[in-house]
């Protein structure tokens, strides 16, 4: 999960990270009472989970109150590529020498996290490795001996800093990375990381993404901030444990599967078959059947959809307990779409004969013959 | 032969007394895997299904000669099963919880290493050599003893493509359960060597999706160590772009970056066969077994 600014500085301050995390304000009001703790100049950023938002008028200054406020009226409730912003966050703004990228990033390719520096701060990092990639630097860290003072010494060579400044970058890194693995980061990031004019680092803006699978352990993270664009759908599904993924907005075709896997390959099989998938919603593995019906009833809920495939190779799934769900979600909600269903493995005959009888209920041996009972319906459809 | 676990494989399952820890022990057992104990802290005297539950994982192994274990425990508790089985010296680990914190894989990944020890997982079905043993959840009726040795990113898409060769007769050495997360115990690169060096595997199947390096990686690697046809097969190639698709490990960047694209180029260019779909990797095996 990708964390707004505020809560990246909010983060980086707690770890002694030299930021500028300034008031966060949800309205006017909040502002009006916080109006004394503000710092002149100042910089009003936009809390949007998307990037570019300076140049999308997310990012204004202002030298006194009434202007600060005239921006923030003009903020609140503005769209950024699709984001809107509901929390806006106040800072002083630094005057700045000089402009570093900074981060620790988790690399799948050595299973390690890896430092990564340039002398040439400010623009995305994506646009950097494409026009001057000889300008980033890079460290494998070893995770179980951590961040070590080579690091900083490295970077801050490169960048050209003073041995008082490369002390100060070599704090800033440990507790960086002391951040990183406390809070399962997959990425923690500055950019800019700025000499301010007295000469100290300072971080000006920060992106930290939290690994999903260790939310559990951050239950303040839990809650969507306001002003994220969360799909009803895949909120209702996320309440059930279940992934619900919207995927071609054209399409009429909803698949559910036991696994990641499986649905990518029901994707692509459909889509070779000349269909669109329109949403996908992923059981995971071991649903009972009062949540598969469920399910069921949350991928239904949107009118467009007109065939539901459901395929399903249990291993630690039990497909008795999907027919169940099944019989639940007809008997419980009243399905108007026809179901094409798949079973095979664990507890497969249990599960056939619990959907025998049901109305609107295809069964079909297989992956292929499921796609192309699909296809057949939907040519019927065209004829009528 | 066969690879990583056969009949004389000894098993524990960590975590035997939870709900699918007993469930699939006893599929484990009708399967002849030889579970030899179960370890579940505050239970240690129990039996399920005849088999002797400890309290820790080094008084099973010092009581039973087990030799490998599987662990059946919640993903936040998954790394403490494997640091235990790692220092009482189990050599083969495999896991299977989904939503494993990162981090505490990459604690594992490296701490395996060091202590010479295979971890498979997490995100796993486990593995299966099918006829000897298996140590995992997968639906073991469709598995046929044969000569294609599997490795999966995605439990599913293996069943489907085990499922159509056993119906076309085709049957498999080892099926390797990698998982679906950013940080595997064990790559592609991992497994390779282990099936290239097995007699009894004539032909590798990898199954791989988008997102992450490892195919690429495996692409290196076969094309300057592996004799053997290796066939492909990588899912996800019409999924939404920036879209996590359940798997924590398949995303493909909105650059591009862990594309099914790249993939099949980099293994094409090491001379592996690519199947489009499922049925393509059994047509693509008729030929070649």
């Amino acid at each position: 999960m990708d964390l707004m600014e505020y809560r990246a500085q909010g983060l980086f301050a707690k770890y002694n990270v030299p930021c500028c995390l300034g008031i966060v304000v949800n309205d006017i009001d909040e502002l009006e009472r916080q109006k004394d703790a503000l710092k002149y100049p100042a910089v009003i950023k936009a809390q949007v989970k998307t990037g570019g938002r300076g140049k999308a008028g997310g990012v204004k200054f202002a030298d006194r109150y009434e202007d600060v406020k005239t921006v923030a009226e003009a903020m609140f409730g503005m769209n950024i590529k699709g984001h809107t912003v509901k929390k806006l966050m106040i800072s002083e703004k630094k005057s700045v020498d000089r402009e570093f990228y900074l981060s620790v990033m988790l690399d799948r390719n050595t299973k390690c996290p890896v430092f990564m520096f340039s002398p040439d701060g400010g623009m995305e990092i994506e646009t950097l490795a494409k026009e001057h990639p000889d300008r980033i630097y890079k460290t494998v860290v070893t995770p179980s001996f951590g961040a070590k003072d080579y690091i900083a010494n490295y970077f801050g060579t490169k960048a050209g800093l003073d041995s008082a400044q490369i002390k100060e970058l070599n704090v800033l890194i440990k507790n960086l990375y002391k951040l990183f693995c406390e809070y399962h980061c997959l990425l923690c990031e500055i950019n800019p990381l700025a000499i301010d004019a007295s000469g100290h680092l300072i971080a000006l803006d920060g992106k930290i993404s939290i690994d999903d699978s260790a939310l559990p352990k951050f239950p303040e993270f839990a809650a969507p901030e306001d002003g994220e664009v969360v799909h009803p759908l895949v909120k209702e599904a996320a309440g059930y444990n279940f992934l619900y993924i919207p995927c071609d907005s054209e399409g009429d075709v909803s698949v559910i599967s036991n696994g990641s896997g499986m649905i990518m390959s029901c994707i692509d099989h459909i889509a070779k078959h000349g269909s669109k998938v329109r949403s996908s919603l992923d059981l995971g593995g071991g649903a009972t059947a009062n949540r598969i019906q469920e399910a069921i009833r949350i991928v239904l809920s949107d009118p467009e959809i007109k065939i539901l495939f459901i395929n399903i190779f249990g291993g630690i799934t039990r497909c008795s307990e999907v027919a169940l769900g099944i019989k639940g979600a007809i008997e419980t909600y009243g399905v108007k779409v026809p179901i094409i269903v798949r079973f095979e493995g664990t507890n497969k005959e249990m599960a056939l004969e619990t959907i025998k009888t049901l109305p609107n209920v295809i069964n079909v041996d297989g992956l292929i013959s499921g796609v192309e009972a699909l296809c057949k319906i939907k040519k019927g459809d065209v004829v009528k | 032969m066969s690879i990583l676990i056969d009949e004389n494989t000894r098993l524990i399952i960590q975590g035997i007394t939870g709900r699918e820890g007993t469930f699939h022990c006893e599929q484990m057992l009708a399967y002849g895997t030889n579970v030899v104990a179960g370890v579940t802290p505050g239970k240690g005297g129990q039996e399920v299904f005849g088999v002797p539950v400890f309290n820790t994982v080094r008084e099973a192994v010092e009581a039973t000669g087990a030799n490998a274990t599987v662990i059946f425990v919640p993903a936040m508790y998954t790394a403490a099963g494997v640091y235990e089985a790692l220092d009482a010296g189990l050599k083969l680990i495999l896991t299977i919880a989904e939503h494993v914190p990162v981090h505490d894989m990459m604690g594992v990944y490296h701490a395996a290493r060091m202590k010479g020890a295979r971890v498979i997982g997490p995100n796993s079905f486990g593995v299966i050599s099918p006829g000897k043993s298996k140590a995992g959840f997968m639906a073991h009726r469709i598995f046929m003893p044969g000569s294609v040795g599997i490795m999966s990113r995605s439990a599913t898409n293996c069943y489907e493509t085990v499922f159509m060769m056993t119906n076309a007769g085709i049957g498999q050495s080892t099926c390797v359960g990698i998982g679906g997360d950013s940080i595997p115990g064990s790559t592609f690169v991992d497994v390779l060597p282990l099936f290239e060096k097995d007699p009894e595997t004539k032909v590798i199947v990898l199954i791989g999706e988008i997102g992450g390096c490892e195919e690429e990686l495996a692409a290196a690697y076969i094309k300057d160590n592996i004799t053997k046809p290796v066939v492909a097969l990588i899912a996800g190639k019409n999924a939404p772009k920036g879209k996590s698709m359940g798997h924590a490990g398949a995303i493909v960047a909105a650059d591009g970056t862990g594309s099914a694209e790249k993939k099949e180029e980099a293994l094409r260019a090491a001379g592996v066969h690519i199947a489009e779909t499922t049925t393509d990797v059994v047509e693509i095996l008729k030929r070649l077994v």
